[in-house]
């Protein structure tokens, strides 16, 4: 049976995922509107541990989903696997690009639906973002300060909220790399030759 | 006749003022059938233009093929020209006026004629450029909001416009008094020539400042384009009055002597190598020293990233100039009218080519985000040209169609003919 | 013109017939003329009397303005078939606002460029759009270098995308040349222009640095169910014929704490927007920690549009 990872949809969740970032970011200074006047910058997260969809449905036709801990508490860990291509069971086809890592340098082997820090103590996978920070520092400190990861709603928070990604919104965490994009909207200027027909690195 | 006689034969102006205007309406319509034949000629190609003109209004500007990238065209390649010519007839009020040249001062009014037909045609090819000409009385101080004197395009209005009131004011004081028979008051047109000889100066500069000034255009951010803009002014604006002069002589047997041409042709030997020097240094700066800024340039003479649109014409300007420098440096371009007609139509051409083109557009190419679009005019740009052109014909025609006989004297007011 | 000594009244007996055939050429002149510019009786079609004396902006009380909205708003939904509303939202006070772009981020996909176009109603058969976005080769900040019509997968090998649109510059060349103040800068830094009162001479577009202006070459095309119905006076309102018009920073939407549109379009999380007036904003935090730059620094203009990388 092949089984492929689904991640939870790191849905906005306004009971649980509101948080404030940084050191009071964007305080409007202007309006010296007490904190208590912000709407929340709100972080995507997700709702709790992933589930892993099986491929066949249930008698039903429903699809079934599992919990890692349903296979993982009967299976001992496997500190040393780094990638996909040695399991014959599970997350065959999962690739793995993200640096040296094993899977258990963020998979938490003492229970796996959770994620654990490199010190050892376990973290929720709705905090992955903490786990991220641990190695990726410069990023979190953009993030921290909006120089890093996309957000929507208001700059002004005295006036309106706003929602950031996640990391895990862009980044595959098995497969960082943001991917490549084809661009659909170019610009059809009278005149302006379209890129195949010029010559050489193309002047346009 | 002096002063006195003038107070004795007082002019009752509401009288003879109409009759100078009926009289002139007389002049400018009858002529011969060759006057007729070119007066069609122009009127037909002048409505071409303004059905053209008609029709961009209309449909927009999209009839023409300016671009955001090269945003001014033709239009403003033409204006940029003739502001040049109009500025050129001051090469006949300086010798007339400053140093006293008797025959040029019987005809310098041919210059000044030139300078009104010139600038009408510059104030119609900005029109024609605008994209909403029916606002066009926002540019009127006053009623409008006039960016003055920030915006150079302010001080061109102020500039181009006064031209036009300090010529319409000479030619027509001097034309109406002739017409009275009277000797012109010194006191009403002298100060007004030798403003106006200033006023000629600034229109080019002016109109020079209003590219010079743009930090963001290298090809056109130049301290010497303004000098290189009078130095082929007064190549184009002679050149242009030479070949005037030879028409009136041979088509329409106006017996018009040689000195003034003589002083033309000298001047243009002089200004058209200032202007050859003046590229040239320019040509040095941008190839010698290289870089970014000067890839307008190297666009407009070699092209540039397999683009070449423009380099046929860069080089049709140079050799026009060059070969026309020559003829005039030729001892024949002092005797031969052949030699001096050939001259001045391609020192005319060249400057055309020069200022147009060659000066214009390639300060659009490459872009401002060094992207390269090309541009060559529309048909309706041509025919809104052409239009305005013939129209320029026109009055530049009639204008001399009217002064010529009065100015000969053929034609008086004899209801107050003291004879 | 070898005529003779003629008097200055035409005696007609003499020259009827010839005053007869003037007449004649008058008249059919003045027709062909008038049939030539018979295209202009269109002309009211496209400028009512209320618009072609319709104040500048500053000049128009409040009264007016929403005369002149309730106007505009009728004419979209004539033009256009589209109900929208129009406002005004004026500057906030001790807002200055700045635009900062992470071109390490930055990957060259052109969802700003869409969205901006989306947003600001442009004309759908150009793809118009107040943003350009360049290919350059990593190595070099030459422009000449850069390409706008890439179109294969990014990011590719050895580029990086640098992304162009008004810099909001605090010393804007395009302001100082227009001849009507047609176009003025804004308490908050943001360069606006009265769409109803340029007169489309242009020259703004040759003045502006970054390629950053453009004019309404043709009336803009737009379906019905595609106009954004929320438009302000001096943004994304659309744009009559002939007149210029330029990126704002989508004032309608920045002026009432929003963010602009490109800047939640985009996926990759490059641009940064705020008030840099705020010590504690997103763009003040970047301009003291990051090392940025401005295009063109050396033409003066003073962008308030800064660029940066990561280490």
């Amino acid at each position: 049976m092949t089984v492929r990872l689904a991640f939870a949809p790191s849905a906005f969740n306004a009971e649980s995922g509101s948080a404030t970032i940084g050191r009071g970011s964007n305080i409007a200074r202007v309006s010296d509107a007490s904190p208590a006047e912000f709407f929340p910058v709100v972080i995507n997260r997700p709702e709790g541990p992933p589930r892993l969809r099986l491929d066949a449905p249930d008698a039903l036709g429903r699809p079934v989903t599992v919990a890692c801990s349903t296979c993982h508490t009967i299976r001992e860990p496997n500190i040393e696997n780094r990638s996909t291509i040695d399991l014959d069971e599970f997350h065959q086809g999962l690739s793995v690009l993200h640096g040296e890592l094993a899977c258990l340098a963020c998979h938490n082997p003492g229970d796996y639906d959770t994620l654990r820090l490199a010190d050892g103590r376990a973290i929720e996978f709705s905090n992955v973002m903490t786990l991220c920070a641990q190695c990726h520092g410069p990023q979190w400190t953009d993030y921290q300060r909006g120089a890093h990861g996309g957000m929507s709603g208001h700059w002004d928070l005295t006036r309106g909220g706003r929602v950031r990604n996640n990391c895990i919104d862009c980044h595959d965490p098995h497969a960082p790399a943001f991917p490549m994009m084809q661009p659909t909207f170019k610009p059809r200027d009278r005149f302006l030759a379209p890129a195949h027909s010029r010559e050489g690195g193309g002047h346009g | 006749m002096s002063q006195a006689s003038t107070h004795e034969h007082r002019p009752q102006h509401w009288m003879s003022y109409p009759r100078f205007l009926s009289r002139s309406l007389g002049l400018a319509t009858d002529g011969s059938f060759g006057f007729y034949a070119w007066m069609t000629c122009l009127t037909a190609v002048f409505l071409v233009g303004a059905n053209a003109w008609a029709n961009q209004v209309v449909q927009g500007m999209v009839v023409t093929n300016m671009t955001d990238h090269v945003s001014w065209g033709l239009y403003i390649a033409n204006f940029t020209f003739m502001v040049g010519v109009a500025a050129g007839g001051v090469m006949m009020v300086i010798p007339a006026y400053l140093y006293h040249d008797k025959q040029m001062h019987d005809v310098v009014i041919l210059g000044e004629l030139l300078a009104v037909a010139a600038i009408v045609m510059c104030l119609m090819f900005v029109t024609a450029d605008l994209g909403r000409p029916d606002r066009f009385w926002h540019l009127i101080p006053g009623i409008g909001r006039f960016n003055f004197p920030i915006s150079m395009l302010t001080w061109d209005v102020i500039v181009l416009n006064g031209y036009l009131l300090l010529n319409l004011h000479i030619c027509g004081y001097l034309l109406y008094t002739r017409f009275l028979g009277l000797t012109p008051n010194p006191r009403w047109y002298v100060p007004f020539v030798f403003v106006s000889i200033v006023w000629a100066i600034s229109i080019h500069t002016v109109t020079a400042f209003l590219y010079a000034g743009l930090g963001g255009r290298p090809f056109w951010n130049t301290a010497l384009l303004a000098p290189r803009f009078l130095a082929s002014a007064f190549v184009s604006g002679p050149a242009f009055i030479i070949l005037s002069m030879f028409a009136l002589r041979k088509l329409a047997r106006v017996p018009l002597p040689d000195g003034p041409v003589h002083t033309l042709v000298k001047i243009i030997r002089i200004t058209i190598l200032i202007n050859l020097f003046m590229l040239a240094s320019e040509l040095f700066t941008e190839f010698y020293s290289g870089g970014a800024h000067t890839s307008s340039a190297r666009y407009l003479y070699f092209g540039l990233h397999g683009f070449n649109g423009l380099v046929p014409w860069a080089w049709s300007a140079i050799v026009l100039n060059v070969i026309a420098a020559a003829l005039f440096l030729t001892p024949a371009a002092m005797t031969r009218m052949s030699v001096v007609t050939i001259a001045c139509a391609l020192a005319f051409i060249g400057v055309w080519i020069e200022k147009g083109m060659g000066l214009i557009i390639p300060g659009f190419i490459p872009s401002t985000l060094h992207e390269i679009v090309e541009y060559t005019p529309s048909l309706v740009e041509w025919k809104v040209t052409a239009g305005i052109w013939a129209f320029g014909l026109m009055i530049y025609t009639i204008a001399l169609k009217i002064t010529i006989p009065i100015f000969s004297g053929r034609v008086r007011d004899l209801a107050r003919d003291p004879e | 013109m070898g005529e003779r000594k003629s008097i200055s009244l035409p005696v007609l007996g003499q020259v009827s017939r010839r005053t007869a055939m003037k007449g004649v050429g008058a008249t059919l002149g003045a027709g062909a003329f008038a049939a030539a510019i018979s295209p202009l009786r269109r002309i009211d079609e496209k400028v009512t009397a209320e618009e072609f004396m319709q104040r500048h902006y500053k000049e128009l009380s409040d009264s007016d303005k929403r005369d002149v909205f309730t106007r505009l708003e009728a004419q979209a939904q004539d033009e256009y078939g589209a109900d929208v509303s129009i406002s005004d939202p004026r500057p906030i006070p001790g807002t200055l606002f700045v635009y900062a772009i992470n071109l390490s981020l930055c990957n060259g996909n052109g969802k700003c460029v869409e969205a901006c176009h989306r947003e600001n109603n442009h004309d759908r058969a150009t793809n118009q759009s107040y943003i350009r976005v360049l290919e350059m080769p990593i190595g070099t900040m030459d422009m000449e270098q850069g390409n706008t019509t890439y179109d294969h997968p990014v990011p590719a090998e050895g580029k990086f995308y640098m992304p162009v649109q008004c810099q909001q510059c605090q010393e804007p060349p395009c302001v100082d040349v227009c001849p009507v103040e047609a176009t003025w800068q804004e308490d908050d830094g943001i360069v606006v222009v009265d769409y109803n009162w340029c007169i489309g001479c242009r020259y703004c577009e040759a003045a502006c640095p970054y390629h950053a202006r453009r004019f309404n070459w043709k009336k803009p095309e737009i379906p019905a169910d595609e106009v954004n119905p929320d438009q302000g006076f001096l943004s994304n309102r659309i744009r009559p014929e002939g007149v210029v018009e330029k990126c704002h920073f989508c004032l309608h939407r920045t002026r009432n704490g929003r963010l602009p549109a490109c800047l939640e379009a985009c996926p990759t999380g490059a641009r940064v927007f705020g008030n840099i007036l705020d010590p504690d904003s997103d763009v003040r935090w970047i301009m003291e920690n990051k090392r940025v730059y401005v295009l063109k620094e050396e033409l003066g203009t003073a962008p308030s549009f800064f660029y940066f990388f990561d280490s």
